[in-house]
């Protein structure tokens, strides 16, 4: 769990800072920076050795943050794209015929009716002062058949409204669609995405080992082969299947100055070396952390030794130079120079028991 | 200002505020509902005065201060009556250019969006081919190197899920562009209706204009009626 944290955030720290920095450039970038860490690493994995596993190892380390930057960036599309995609799930705003009364047109007709009758039964009469009255009349007569041809020209307006209205909702049930449908694919490219983060990583760890298999001592030398194109028989087999080089634990090591990984107690400096003889390893670790609650002496040191084993993991017994006794574990880190240290310690009263981290080989 | 999806995510924040901006200020303009009850109210209001005013005014003599009180009322009450309805139809304009401008946005960024989505498309072609070529060089290293059959299987399935994700985006390219011209006809629907509302809204002035005038005739001919009826009376005494 530990060493997954610490071999993730690595590529979480590269991937953070790409998604920071831009969108789809960011995962292209990154794709580049892969695809240039990979560069005939299958052609040459028939006949490669430890080379090709660290670049195996890169080259996962770069899939992984490619594919965490470019889902990072696909997630963040899908939440944008749906957020301003709500406009097409309400419908579109539009004036109700409601807000006007419908007799208003025959009230005015009404109104026309009664004046013009008014008007006929003083047609005759010639008296000045009915005469007046009707020409009053006329005026509202004129007033209201102009009023009449208003409101036929807005209740044309209101149909014109209704009729695009309709229009508007038909496209814009259909364009919502769509765009359902945009979205849909949308999210299932994403989960597309995110099942091939994992099966890069396992595709590279599975190429890394395979390339191994051949690397150990074999039971009799293979002929060189020169290049990918001159096909080989079968590599022999070797018995140590899975054995990681011994270059990948041997060696000096040291903590990184800045941006070190580690879980825990942090580490201020670490010094590592690492020796073989004849499969035994043995080795020394001198180092510091920073003082914490409890702990009033944050120096640690202490020897190793034991016998390499077929495993990725090693385990030594350790003993510090105040006879504590303990474990150490070394682990091959996601890059060839990168080496994780796991140890822990007896009983050690104001004094470091465990530390875990990445080093870096000198 | 860059809105589509390629552009920095500060720059995609400042578009995604902006398209929530312009959503608020859809849902946060005056309460349409109540604007046009109170148009329905006041309708309701005049249609209850302006049906009878004639009946009314019959029984009232022509210079009884009821008579032109009477005219005057229902004038009021039918421009109270208009004065809602612009008010209403002024608010359902108002949101509605906000909603065509928020879908002239959504065009200009789906427009960019199917830009991406066809470059996406072109991704995944370019991924498809990178690993087609290491399926090959690995199927050479294989016969080298027989323990390589595990990760070559491993590769063939990675190589199967690249080329449906290739599927999809292709699927998503060629939908983009046909949903982009949907949405490019929709914002036309959108622009027909603003217009369709403009010409209501006119119409409704009009119409308003015309109201006023004929309650003014209406006004004008009260008053002849009382001024004639106060001429015979003169006449009529000056005989006696």
């Amino acid at each position: 769990m530990t060493r997954c944290r610490l071999l993730s955030a690595l590529a979480c720290c590269a991937t953070a800072i790409l998604v920071g920095q831009t969108g789809r450039d960011a995962y292209r970038q990154a794709y580049t920076v892969w695809q240039q860490a990979q560069a005939n690493l299958e052609r040459d994995a028939g006949t490669g050795g430890a080379s090709q596993v660290a670049q195996a190892d890169r080259s996962a380390a770069a899939a992984t943050t490619f594919e965490a930057t470019r889902t990072a960036y696909f997630k963040s599309a899908t939440e944008e794209v749906a957020q301003r995609r709500k406009l097409l799930r309400t419908a579109a705003v539009r004036s109700s015929p409601d807000a006007i009364p419908p007799a208003v047109g025959d009230l005015a007709s009404s109104e026309l009716q009664t004046v013009t009758r008014a008007i006929n039964k003083f047609a005759t009469d010639k008296d000045p002062a009915i005469q007046q009255v009707r020409q009053s009349m006329e005026r509202e007569r004129v007033a209201l058949a102009a009023l009449i041809d208003t409101i036929q020209a807005r209740q044309k307006t209101v149909a014109g409204i209704s009729a695009a209205a309709a229009d508007l909702e038909q496209a814009r049930t259909k364009t919502a669609a769509a765009f359902d449908q945009q979205s849909s694919l949308l999210s299932q490219t994403v989960a597309q995405m995110e099942r091939e983060g994992p099966a890069w990583s396992g595709y590279y760890e599975r190429l890394a080992q395979a390339i191994q298999t051949v690397n150990a001592p074999a039971p009799e030398p293979a002929p060189p082969v020169a290049i990918s194109t001159n096909i080989a028989p079968e590599a022999p087999r070797d018995e140590s299947a899975g054995r990681i080089p011994l270059v990948r634990y041997v060696g000096e090591w040291t903590y990184p100055v800045t941006n070190g990984i580690f879980h825990g107690t942090p580490p201020v400096a670490m010094q590592l070396e690492v020796h073989e003889n004849n499969g035994h390893a043995g080795g020394t670790l001198v180092g510091r952390f920073k003082p914490t609650a409890g702990v009033t002496d944050p120096v640690v040191q202490f020897t190793f030794d034991g016998d390499f084993s077929a495993t990725p993991t090693q385990k030594f017994n350790l003993m510090t130079n105040d006879g504590t006794t303990g474990t150490i574990e070394l682990i091959p880190g996601p890059a060839f120079n990168l080496l994780e240290v796991n140890f822990q310690t007896g009983l050690r009263p104001n004094k470091i028991r465990n530390g875990n981290f990445i080093l870096v080989k000198k | 200002m860059k809105c589509g999806l390629g552009g920095v995510p500060t720059v995609a924040f400042l578009c995604a505020a902006l398209f929530s901006c312009a959503a608020v200020r859809a849902q946060d303009g005056p309460d349409l509902a109540a604007l046009e009850q109170t148009a329905q109210k006041r309708g309701l209001e005049w249609e209850a005065l302006a049906k009878d005013m004639n009946d009314r005014v019959a029984r009232i003599l022509p210079c009884d201060p009821r008579a032109l009180a009477a005219v005057n009322e229902v004038s009021q009450a039918s421009e109270a009556r208009l004065a809602a309805l612009a008010d209403y139809l002024r608010a359902v304009s108002s949101q509605a250019f906000a909603e065509t401008a928020a879908a002239r946005n959504l065009l200009s960024a789906e427009e960019k969006r199917a830009v991406e989505a066809s470059l996406e498309r072109a991704d995944a072609g370019q991924e498809q081919t990178a690993v087609d070529t290491q399926s090959d060089a690995l199927a050479l290293s294989v016969k080298q190197r027989t323990s390589l059959e595990v990760p070559q299987k491993l590769l063939g399935q990675i190589a199967e899920m690249i080329r449906q994700r290739a599927t999809s985006t292709e699927q998503q390219a060629a939908g983009a562009d046909a949903a982009v011209a949907l949405l490019r006809d929709l914002v036309a629907k959108f622009e027909a209706r603003d217009v369709a509302l403009r010409e209501e809204f006119a119409a409704s002035e009009a119409e308003r204009a015309r109201w006023n005038g004929y309650y003014a005739a209406r006004r004008a001919r009260a008053q002849i009626e009382c001024s004639i009826t106060q001429i015979g009376a003169t006449r009529r005494q000056g005989k006696q």
